[in-house]
């Protein structure tokens, strides 16, 4: 027990130091505009989104699942933010929107369980399906109105940095405990580990599933909730173009898995966002255009991790 | 007379065609250690599953303590005191030790849904301590662990619930020493606190030791209860084989009969990592080698590695001298496999009979311009689906439709549809019934007449000894000896080499 | 012995096209049967078809190419920019070299480093087109508008019927190869059981290399199509086209898990059927995108349940088991 917890130690100071000096050597990349007071804050302010997408993709990954609908279902609970948020206040902006996001994972999680359409793939159906909707209502004259009016300046809050950063400390206990120290987390790794074994063990799978539905879509309600005070309003996408927003969670979760056997995946999430974000924000620095050549980064960073993750893995793959 | 803790009556269990358990009557008396003993597929394992509540029985009963016992999981079983380290099943490598030690009542130790993992390790501490079993890090997960250690994660969650009747499968094999004679201690430890145990295991002169009584199983029926302190290994033995080999099903002559002087197959100090150290042997035209060896002894990975689908960390396989290297080379060069598990390493379960059977042709089949004909590929299947009298609607049924051994003739039949060399059959008559069986066997000896060198590898000794000419033994991933077709060929003489 | 045998999952993308037809036939009043709505069907769907076609090899072995809609970019704004430097002789070449090229990258990193290919082919759809736009807005900088036109020796190409005669010729040669050859016959075998067909000895790399290949130089072809058709490049080429792509083939009853359901002509019906959705709104004045998305969206849902049912053993085994029942 002794030599185990020194060895975390070991790993964790190990990882500190290395992450510093990663980022130092941003700094000293970017000519020293990546460590500074402006900069700093930016960056912060921007893993909290991914974080919490990537903590609910990253319980659906646990148990076998992927779900590409995530986008869509942030963007219908995002409106479902705005409108009541315009209306009722806080409540109006935090509720409604866990809600949906909840429900609509929920919903999904039914789909791929009583359908048995590989779960992709339904999710990609399921994501047109939530644009389009997302399109109806700003586009429909009766909510066209309630959806396109940003959410009030005085509801804000949870999207500063303040607020967020708490926020994001809160998503972190959350997970962590849900994912190491409940009966369900324990339950979720071990169907995702072995599933028959965790079967004969006692655990009951399908229960579980749905359980799955509704803490990661707990996580990505609140992630929508966070994106849409941080912007005051979403975009609506249609051609699939919601998937985009779950690129980025999606390369924070694959490189959390990579590092999942030396740091717990809930803990190496959060720093994940941060590597990943920062290296997009020097991307910027050094003047890399967005949405080109960055996008062609992320999709480089996504094979390779994927690549890594893949490495040590024998059998069939798909 | 010691009270009777369990009482099996009549315990039947079929799996298709396959009678694994017929009317098997067992006691196991309060206080003591009873071993379980006998061939592959004799049973043993179907036995203790409907014990520990992986499969319920066909017909008869068990009672426990007196009372009606039909478990429906191993939860349930648990609950009636009794538990298991399965030979297979094992832990789940994502969760760390002290969490499987508990997954599935993890509830025990949860307050306001929280799981208290300091409680919960304490517990599995105390386990690992109370029955004296060596530490394992309670904190790390499994992945990384020795099976050795893996599995004493098995025994400590076995021993968790307190059982009145615990069940061991082959777990000594996987443990060294110094482990096995703490296994031995914590069953004394056990046996002194009134409780009981059935240990199932392959090596004789353990089980006599360690046990109190022996129940023999052969053929899924009860072949015979030694009481440990007066028998002997060999009387074990006797009992284990028993039966005669019967004269037609297999070949009649007693001595080899194949071309010395022509090796099809050259196999040179062949490595595979984890599964196969350094062996050498060859095969001839017309020459049935057999292999056989007890569990982990590596007989399954020589069939793969000759086909060219294990990658190979020392040595070479030569066919007629040129080595050879792929599956897809091998395919090339007229030979054959039949894998063990025929329905999820050998056949396309969705795909149509015809498409099954047509698969090993199809490079024969190819015409110019790369055209298949896919009434050719029909015809040919037809033509082997007839001449095996594969039992079907038609050709265009799935093949999931067939029974077991009518998909062992397709498995089996497509390849003699091909010009072969060399045949390698893994287990080629496994879960099939007598009369397939029979006429499997005198595919093999037509196969033999034909000059076709083939490798049969099988868990059924009487089988390898029916068939081959010489016969190699393998044990811990060596080969160990190659016996010749004669006198040496008894089960006794196997037994005592392979265990 | 009867020579063919119609399974009922063989049946799904007949039935589909049918009640797709049927149901925009009674909403237009028969304006979808107008020879000019048939002709821009057939235009409009031709490359979905090719792009079909191509996957259909990845998607018998059990993967997905998602990435054909970008590649049909990026081969068509490639193509376009050096036939407009070299001559326009180079168009057809290096638009298929360029697909050709993604095409076995894919299949590389599938076969070899063992990526899933779903995994893959979405990180490829936002990498290339990363890619794509930066070189359209390098294009707008240097020359002010982001659309680059077709060379004047390629014009032809504009002529429907001179696409419709490389179309039918590309789509005997794929049949051809998917029907008639190692090449569709073992991929099916990947798709159905890869363990098995491994043992048995089918070069599992190889043929995940060629599928990919095929399927990339296929997208090459549809970036010379998408570029002809209009005569010149643009920013929306290929948005979209994978899904669109895939719907065509699961739309027509091939399973995604690949194997013997996988055939050329469900490609072209699910194609054809999808098209029609697409052009049967535009008729009877529901063109909006998003009403058009979501009908995709649930018809695909519904479709894939259904051949699941079919060919999972719902529905099918059922009916055999009834059979059997009749015979004993």
């Amino acid at each position: 027990m002794g030599s185990n917890t020194k060895k975390n130690l070991i790993t964790a100071g190990v990882f500190i130091v290395c992450l510093a000096a990663g980022l130092l050597l941003f700094n000293i990349v970017s000519g020293g505009k990546f460590l500074t007071a402006d900069n700093i804050p930016v960056v912060l302010s921007h893993i909290v989104y991914p974080a919490f997408t990537a903590w609910g993709l990253s319980f659906l990954f646990a148990c076998g699942y992927t779900d590409m609908s995530v986008g869509g279902v942030v963007v219908l609970a995002a409106f479902a933010s705005n409108i009541f948020g315009n209306k009722f206040g806080y409540i109006g902006v935090i509720i409604p929107g866990i809600i949906v996001g909840t429900l609509l994972i929920f919903i999904n999680f039914n789909i791929f369980a009583y359908t048995k359409i590989p779960s992709w793939i339904a999710s990609i159906s399921l994501a047109m399906i939530y644009e389009a909707f997302g399109f109806f209502l700003k586009t429909n004259s009766s909510t066209k109105q309630l959806v396109i009016t940003p959410l009030n300046r005085d509801y804000r809050a949870i999207g500063q940095l303040g607020p967020s950063l708490i926020l994001l400390a809160v998503g972190f206990i959350l997970a962590y405990i849900i994912y190491n120290r409940t009966t369900i987390g324990l339950n979720i790794r071990a169907i995702g580990g072995n599933k028959e074994v965790a079967k004969a063990m006692g655990v009951n799978v399908n229960k579980t599933l749905l359980w799955v539905g509704v803490l990661a879509g707990l996580f990505i309600g609140v992630a929508a909730v966070i994106q849409l005070s941080y912007s005051g309003t979403l975009t609506v996408k249609t051609g699939l173009t919601s998937m985009s927003m779950i690129f980025q969670p999606l390369a924070i979760v694959l490189l959390a898995q990579i590092l999942q056997k030396r740091i717990n995946i809930t803990i190496a999430i959060p720093i994940c966002s941060l590597i990943i974000y920062s290296i997009f924000n020097l991307l910027t620095i050094l003047h890399v255009p967005s949405g080109t050549l960055q996008e062609a980064c992320l999709g480089a960073f996504l094979i390779i991790f994927a690549i890594i993750g893949q490495r040590k893995s024998k059998g069939v793959v798909k | 007379m010691a009270e009777n803790v369990l009482e099996i009556r009549g315990l039947s269990k079929s799996f298709g065609s396959t009678r694994a358990n017929i009317g098997i009557d067992f006691t196991l008396q309060k206080g003591e250690i009873h071993g379980l003993i006998g061939e592959n597929g004799s049973g043993k394992s179907t036995l203790i599953s409907q014990i520990a509540g992986l499969y319920a029985p066909d017909s008869g009963e068990m009672r426990l303590f007196s009372e009606s016992y039909a478990p429906r999981s191993p939860l349930e079983a648990n609950e009636s005191r009794v538990s298991m380290v399965v030979q297979e099943l094992g832990v789940v490598s994502s969760l760390p030790a002290g969490v499987n030690v508990y997954l599935g009542r993890t509830k025990l130790f949860s307050k306001f849904g929280l799981v208290s993992i300091k409680k919960l390790n304490q517990a599995a501490n105390d386990e690992f301590e109370k029955w004296d079993l060596p530490k394992v890090g309670l904190h790390e997960l499994a992945d990384g662990m020795l099976i050795e250690n893996r599995k004493m994660i098995e025994l400590a969650r076995a021993m968790s619930v307190d059982p009145e009747v615990l069940i061991l499968d082959e777990i000594t094999q996987s443990l060294s020493y110094n482990n096995r004679n703490k296994l031995y201690e914590l069953l004394k430890k056990f046996k002194a606190m009134e409780r009981s145990a059935i240990v199932i295991t392959h090596d004789v002169e353990e089980l006599i030791q360690i046990t109190d009584r022996i129940t023999v199983l052969r053929d899924g029926e009860v072949a015979g209860v030694l009481e440990s302190a007066n028998t002997t290994a060999d009387e074990v033995k006797q009992l284990m084989v028993g039966r005669e080999i019967s004269g037609e099903y297999y070949r009649s002559d007693n001595e080899p009969d194949y071309d010395e002087t022509a090796p099809v197959l050259t196999v040179n100090g062949v490595s595979v990592a984890g599964e196969i150290e350094d062996v050498s042997f060859e095969v001839h035209k017309g020459e049935i080698l057999g292999f056989c060896g007890i569990s982990d002894s590596g007989i399954h990975a020589i069939g793969k590695a000759v086909y060219g689908l294990e990658k190979l960390s020392a040595g070479e396989v030569l066919l007629n001298g040129k080595p050879l290297k792929s599956p897809t080379k091998a395919l090339a060069s007229n030979m054959a496999y039949v894998p063990k598990d025929r329905d999820n390493d050998a056949l396309m379960m969705q795909a149509s009979i015809w498409e099954n059977l047509a698969l090993p042709s199809t490079t024969e089949l190819t015409g110019k311009m790369c055209f298949i004909s896919p009434g050719k590929l029909r015809s040919t299947a037809q033509s082997v689906a007839e001449k095996m009298t594969v039992k079907c609607r038609d050709i265009y049924q799935p093949m999931s439709d067939l029974s077991g051994g009518n998909k062992q003739k397709v498995n089996f039949g497509r390849w003699l549809a091909k010009d072969i060399k060399l045949l390698i059959l893994d287990c080629p008559t496994r879960g099939v019934d007598v009369g397939v069986k029979a006429y499997l066997y005198s595919l093999m000896k037509e196969a033999k007449k034909n000059g076709i060198a083939t490798i049969l590898i099988s868990d059924e000794l009487t089988e390898v000894l029916g068939m081959s000419d010489r016969l190699c033994v393998m044990k811990n991933g060596k080969l160990v000896t190659i016996i010749p077709r004669g006198d040496g060929f008894t089960e006794h003489s196997l037994i005592k080499v392979m265990v | 012995m009867k020579k063919l045998k119609i399974k009922t999952g063989d049946l799904v993308p007949f039935a589909a096209l049918i009640v797709i037809f049927a149901f925009f036939a009674i909403t237009s009043n028969g304006k979808i049967f107008s020879g000019y709505n048939l002709m821009l069907l057939l235009d409009q769907s031709m490359v979905t078809i090719l792009l079909g076609l191509g996957m259909l090899f990845v998607v018998s072995q059990g993967s997905i190419d998602l990435s054909v809609g970008v590649n049909l970019a990026l081969s068509g704004v490639v193509g376009t920019y050096v036939a407009n430097i070299v001559g326009g002789w180079a168009f057809i070449p290096v638009c298929l070299i360029v697909g050709l090229v993604v095409g076995v990258f894919n299949g590389v990193m599938v076969a070899r480093f063992k990526v899933n290919s779903f995994m893959l082919t979405i990180s490829m759809l936002i990498g290339v087109r990363g890619i794509v736009n930066y070189i359209q807005e390098g294009l707008m900088k240097a020359t002010g508008y982001g659309s680059q036109y077709l060379p004047e020796s390629m014009l032809f190409l504009g002529n429907s019927t001179t696409r419709l005669i490389i179309f039918i010729v590309v789509l005997a040669i794929m049949a051809y190869l998917f029907e008639f050859t190692k090449l569709g016959r073992y991929g099916k075998a990947i798709g159905e059981n890869e363990t098995a067909a491994k043992n048995v000895g089918v070069p599992i790399k190889t043929m995940k290399i060629l599928a990919f290949a095929i399927s990339g130089l296929l997208a090459g072809l549809g970036g010379v199509f998408s570029v002809a058709k209009l005569g010149s490049t643009n920013q929306t080429m290929g948005v979209f086209q994978e899904m669109q792509t895939a719907m065509a083939v699961f739309l027509g009853g091939v399973l995604v898990t690949g194997g013997a359901s996988a055939k050329i002509y469900k490609v072209v019906l699910g194609s054809i059927s999808i098209t029609l959705i697409v052009n049967g709104l535009a008729v009877i004045g529901k063109a909006e995108s998003h009403i058009s998305q979501s009908v995709e969206g649930i018809i695909l849902l519904i479709i894939l349940f259904i051949t699941i049912l079919v060919n999972n053993g719902g529905v099918q085994r059922f009916l055999h088991r009834k059979k059997n029942q009749e015979l004993q």
